[in-house]
Formats: structure tokens, sequence, C-alpha cells
């Protein structure tokens, strides 16, 4: 039975995804559901990918820490993670890691080390420029993607909404942005509405959850977005652009699932202050819902974060979705 | 009856006015010294709760707690145009009189106080040659931050606690010394936002009439006062700290010679032994000293400088040297207005007359004029 409801599903919502999409109506008890679903899809690919490990192997990681110095770990391959080697280090490292370099590139602090290679753990505020702006990108991601777990779970049962997707990451346009479809026509939400999102972003954030990180193939990832329109449109783009053509990155935070190419940070504990600036409607009800936010590390006095607020007010540049139907 | 019971019948408390500093006076007067020893003390102080150190409840936190992190040069400046750029006044029109709507002066008005830091003391000599000790008072850069109507402000607790069984009268916020907006926290900073003015370090009540009510950004400078009249100020008395019974109460001590062991500055006996058998409440002993809240009333203005915001008023007043002290029209009936001083307050005038920026009282020698004339 379950099988031909899904079926259904998914023949009913590919019909509709060429029309305005404000039918669908998705309750809050439904997103639970979907959520749940996707949670299991995730937890038995997970699993799977890990049986597919016959025998542990063992790799040796060359962490490269303060004032240069290198120490050398054996870890477990395909196993361990950046977050492990830190583990190793000292608490202060795990605490405080938001990223991980490896051989140069820049890697998730979850994602399982596939072979020998240099480690270097970059925390909020690095020495280097250039790895400032890939920590500072990151963090921005992560932010983007929060205010989508937040925003999805934000409003009341009676009205729809799906998350369209967010640009990429622009620290230079002021604010963080995710662009969602409402069944509503013409909102404008009041100062109060705001400090409800940011206060709830606040509560999901002190949750502590981890990003997990998962390369799914792109016939899983559409059985796991089935029911979101919008992404089951994106994941054959997505996939096509990825390394092997067929894969398509999802991150796991608490019980929140999306898709998003980039590294993200180590877990929501290193988000510190947040504000959700503007809510600007772009057209046709895709709203697009802009934020600011520091780490938890830094702090400024209110009156630069309201600078900070003031500049993340202005419309973001990034680009806007297209609806098919228009 | 004896000495004591005779004092005690004299100074029945439910007699006595509530008021501290009368109090104090009575203890002094010359008529009670002739009944009191040297050790029989009059215990009408017992209990009376004369300073706290901790604020009020129901201020909101006003200095930041935590200190900011490394902002690089860059930053720091451009935080500071923007302070600059948005609390500078840029309204190119005039600010003009008729904003403020012309209410009456009548005897009975009370118009706002000013907020000022006493900044030292200075001389000042008549024109017989006589010297007049002056304290310096600068008149800080006020603004209104609001007006509350009686009706209003008799519905708060200070208010409530004010007007119990008086005529309920407005209240006038004002505030002085602008400074930057990241030392304070954000509901400090809240309290000015509302009227576009930059967080000030010192806020004070005045009470006064309806009919001396200002708009908030009104600036109140040292116009408000006019030479020849006469202010009470407001301050913290100057804190001793731990003082000796000598100092504190004016004790004689001991003999400084003829054999007296371990005896020059104490306070001797502390009861006697047979009446009540203890120590009574309020019995005068070494311990804090000052930092109290004190009125030096029908102080004459001298000298007004208009440039420089700056007032000399004759005698001392409460308080040390640049501390904050509120200046305020006297209470003192013989000594109030009998005509109307600038009302609500001063404004220069729009013709570009201005007040000459230095005016003296009549009996003073003005510096640098000649001291003969001819």
């Amino acid at each position: 039975m379950a099988v031909t409801r899904f079926q259904f599903l998914s023949t009913f919502s590919r019909q509709f995804s060429s029309i305005s999409n404000a039918h669908i109506v998705q309750p809050k008890l439904r997103i639970e559901e979907i959520r749940g679903k996707r949670i299991s899809i995730f937890d038995k690919e997970y699993k799977r990918q890990q049986s597919l490990i016959p025998r542990l192997e063992k790799i040796e990681v060359a962490y490269e820490g303060f004032d240069n110095e290198t120490t050398t770990l054996v870890m477990n391959k395909g196993v361990s993670t950046p977050y492990n080697c830190a583990q190793h280090i000292s608490e202060h490292v795990m605490k405080n890691s938001v990223v991980a370099e490896v051989n140069g590139e820049i890697w998730d602090l979850h994602r399982p080390i596939p072979s020998d290679c240099t480690l270097k753990l970059l925390s909020m505020k690095p020495e280097d420029q250039h790895q400032a702006s890939l920590v500072n990108k990151t963090f921005w991601r992560s932010c983007s993607y929060l205010l989508g777990a937040v925003v999805e779970g934000s409003f009341q049962d009676d009205i729809s909404v799906t998350l369209h997707s967010f640009p990429p990451a622009n620290v230079r346009s002021g604010s963080f942005v995710y662009d969602v479809q409402l069944s509503l026509d013409d909102w404008v939400p009041s100062l109060n509405d705001f400090r409800q999102i940011a206060a709830t972003f606040q509560k999901f954030v002190r949750q502590n959850h981890t990003f997990q990180r998962l390369d799914i193939d792109s016939s899983v990832a559409l059985k796991m977005f089935e029911d979101n329109v919008f992404k089951a449109d994106q994941i054959p783009h997505i996939a096509t652009k990825s390394s092997s053509g067929n894969t398509v990155t999802v991150y796991r935070c608490g019980d929140h699932i999306d898709i998003s190419r980039g590294p993200m940070i180590a877990s929501t504990s290193l988000v510190g202050r947040c504000s959700i600036a503007a809510v600007h409607r772009l057209d046709s009800r895709i709203y697009r819902f802009q934020g600011v936010a520091l780490p938890s590390e830094i702090y400024i006095n209110h009156f630069a974060f309201g600078i900070l607020e003031t500049r993340a007010r202005k419309l973001n540049p990034a680009r806007t979705p297209e609806l098919k139907s228009n | 009856m004896s000495t004591v019971g005779l004092l005690r019948t004299l100074f029945n408390p439910k007699l006595l006015p509530s008021n501290v500093t009368q109090l104090q006076s009575l203890n002094r007067s010359p008529f009670l010294l002739g009944f009191l020893s040297n050790h029989e003390q009059v215990r009408n102080m017992s209990r009376v709760k004369r300073r706290n150190t901790h604020p009020g409840y129901w201020l909101s936190l006003k200095n930041v707690q935590k200190k900011d992190d490394k902002i690089s040069a860059d930053n720091l400046r451009f935080m500071r145009e923007v302070i600059q750029d948005k609390y500078k006044n840029k309204s190119p029109l005039k600010v003009s009189e008729l904003q403020i709507e012309k209410t009456e002066w009548d005897p009975k008005t009370k118009r706002s106080g000013v907020i000022a830091r006493n900044i030292g003391r200075q001389q000042m000599w008549d024109k017989d040659g006589n010297k007049i000790v002056c304290t310096v008072l600068h008149v800080l850069d006020n603004h209104v931050i609001r007006y509350i109507p009686p009706e209003e402000y008799v519905k708060t607790s200070r208010g409530a606690i004010h007007f119990k069984n008086k005529t309920p009268l407005g209240c006038l916020v004002v505030g002085a010394e602008a400074t930057n907006p990241e030392k304070f926290t954000r509901q400090y900073c809240n309290l000015f936002a509302e009227v576009g003015l930059m967080p000030k370090k010192t806020l004070s009540r005045f009470i006064i009439t309806p009919n001396a009510a200002l708009p908030p950004c009104t600036p109140i400078t040292a116009g408000h006062f006019l030479v020849g009249q006469a202010v009470d100020v407001y301050g913290k008395t100057v804190d001793h700290g731990f003082q000796g019974v000598v100092k504190r109460w004016g004790f004689k001590g001991g003999p400084a010679s003829h054999g007296a062991t371990k005896f020059h500055r104490r306070g001797g006996t502390i009861g006697t032994g047979r009446d009540k058998a203890r120590v009574w409440p309020g019995t005068k002993m070494p311990g804090h000293m000052g930092s109290e809240r004190r009125y030096n009333r029908g102080l004459m203005i001298m000298r007004i400088n208009m440039k420089y915001n700056v007032i000399y008023v004759k005698g001392t007043v409460p308080g040390a040297t640049n501390s904050i002290v509120r200046i305020f029209d006297t209470l003192l009936p013989l000594r109030k207005f009998k005509e109307a001083p600038p009302h609500p307050t001063y404004f220069p005038p729009e013709d570009g007359t201005q007040k000459e920026e230095d005016i003296w009282d009549s009996r003073l020698h003005v510096f640098g004029s000649p001291s003969i004339s001819v």
C-alpha cells in the first residue's frame, strides 16, 4: 500500500510541477511526516554506505597545528573524520573547529577522510586572510541552511511552506538568504514576526545539532524530495554538475535535510547571535528571507550589530529563483 | 526628673518631623547643648537608612558587561563615522521658538532644573574689596528626553509616593553628557533612541508644573538661570569613608597628654548601665560618613558665562570637585522669583542679538575693569 501511495504522490507532483504550486497544501503535521520520511531514507542510505567498507584500513593523517607543529595521527580510512582527529588533540580544538582543510581542500568536520592527507583545523578566528574568507563563507552558507530549516516549521498549519533554494554564500551582500514559497499573497511581516522567527532560530541553534553530510545518488535524492517540487526540479541539474555526474550532496541537521554543495560548519553551537533582518517578496508568492548572524565566539556591541542589521535589510542582489510558470 | 527623662519628654519622636536635616539642626541648637553633657546622646537617628550603594530594582542595566572582540582600525573608523552621521543635527532649518507653546509664568510655576558638574571653587570680590567664595558649576549638555504629564506620572511608583496627598505635577526627564552608544546596553540606548539623541551618561527627573513643560530634544543651557537669583543645589556629599567619632559626630575625645593612656580620639561611655541596661539604637559611634544626598538651599548666582555654560554660585555645594549636581530654582519663600525668569527655558533670540557672554552681579568687581572708575 505504501508503495502505491508514494507512486501516486510522485506522479501527482510531477503533473503539477509546471504550474504555480500554490495550490498544494502542506499542513504542519505533513511537514513532520515528510521530515520523518526523509530521515528514514537518509539513515538507510547512510547505513548502506557504511556497510560498503569491508574492513577497517589505517591511514596517516599529518595534522598541522599551532605554530606549524606537525603530528601524525593514525586514523581509520573512510570512517574517521577530522572531528575524530580533533578529539585526539584537545577539547579546545574539538569545540572551536569550524571546518577542516584536507590536502588544501575545504572539508566538512564530520566527513570521513578517504586517504593519507595533511589536515588543518580552522577556527572562527583564523590567522590567514584566505582561510578566514573560506570559514566566513562556510558560516554564511550554514546560516542560510538553518534559516530554511527554521522557516519551514515556523508557519501555521494552514499555510503551505515550500523551500526553494538558497543562492551561493556572498558575505559582501550583507545578509544570508533563503527563498521560500508561501501560500500567502501579500504578506508584510511585522517586527514581532521577525523577533519570533529569530527566537525559533536561536532555540534550534542552541540544541547543538551537528551537520551530517551524505553523498547520495540522484534517484535516492529524488525519492527524498519528491514532495518538494522545486527541489525535485533542481536535483537533475545539481547531479549533472557533480564530479561523478550522478551524485547529490545532502546535509542533515537535527530533523531537517536539505541539498547543498559546499561544506558546512561543524555544529550549530558555533552560531551565536542572529537576527532576521527582512522578508522581501520577489514574485508569485516567493519570499526572500534575509538574516544576519555572528559566530558565538565573536562578540560586538549592540551598536555595531545594529549597523549589520540595517545593512542586511536591503534586498539581497543574489540570483532570484525562476519559475517555469512565468 | 532626670536630665534624660526631661530630654525624652522634650523629644517625643511622635512630635518631631521625620525630616533628617531638621533633626540634626535641633541636635546642635544652643538650647539643647546646655542640657546635654558630653556623654548623654539624643537618640533620634535610630535605624534611619542614610545611604545605599545598589541601583534601584526598576532600573535597566546601563553599562555593557562584556568586552568587545578586537575590531580592526578600519571598522572602528567606520563606526565613528556612522555615529557622527546618525547624531549630527542635520536639519537645515533654524530651530525656532515657535515650536514651543508660549505659556505664562506665574509665581506658582515650577521650572525645570539643570544637571551640572562642580568644577571647583573660585573667589570673586565685591566693590568694597570683600572676598566671596564661589563654587563654579559647569552646565553640561542638557537635553530634554521626555515630559510625563501629571496624570501619567501619578500612576508610576515614584510619582505615587511623591504626590500621595498633594496635587500631582508633571515630570521632565533631562539627560546630560552625551556619550558613545557602544559603552551602554541596548535597553539604555533605547531610552534616547525615540527622540534621536545620543545616549547620555546622567539622567534626572525634575518635577514641574505643566505650564513649564518642554518638548523632547530641547537644550537647556546656563541661560536658564538669572544672575542674582537663588538656587538650591542637590548633590551627594563628599565620601569620607569610615570615620571615627571625633570627625563624624564632633566628639571632644580625650586629653592629648597628662597621662592619658590610649584615650585621645575615642567615644568614651556608650550607656548608663542602669536604665535599660543595653546600648540604645542610634548611639553615636564610628562608621561610614558622607556620600549622602543633601541640598544646599538659597545659594545666590553671582556670575553666568553664556559661552562656556558656567555658573558661579555663592557658597559651597554638596560633593567633591568634578561630581554631578542638580540645580533648581530655590524653594525658600523669601528668595523666590518676584519677576518672570526665562520661562519655560532660555532660548537665544532669533534676531541674532545675543545676550552678553559674561554676566556679572552688580556688586561684583569685574576682573579687567579699571579699579577706579572716573
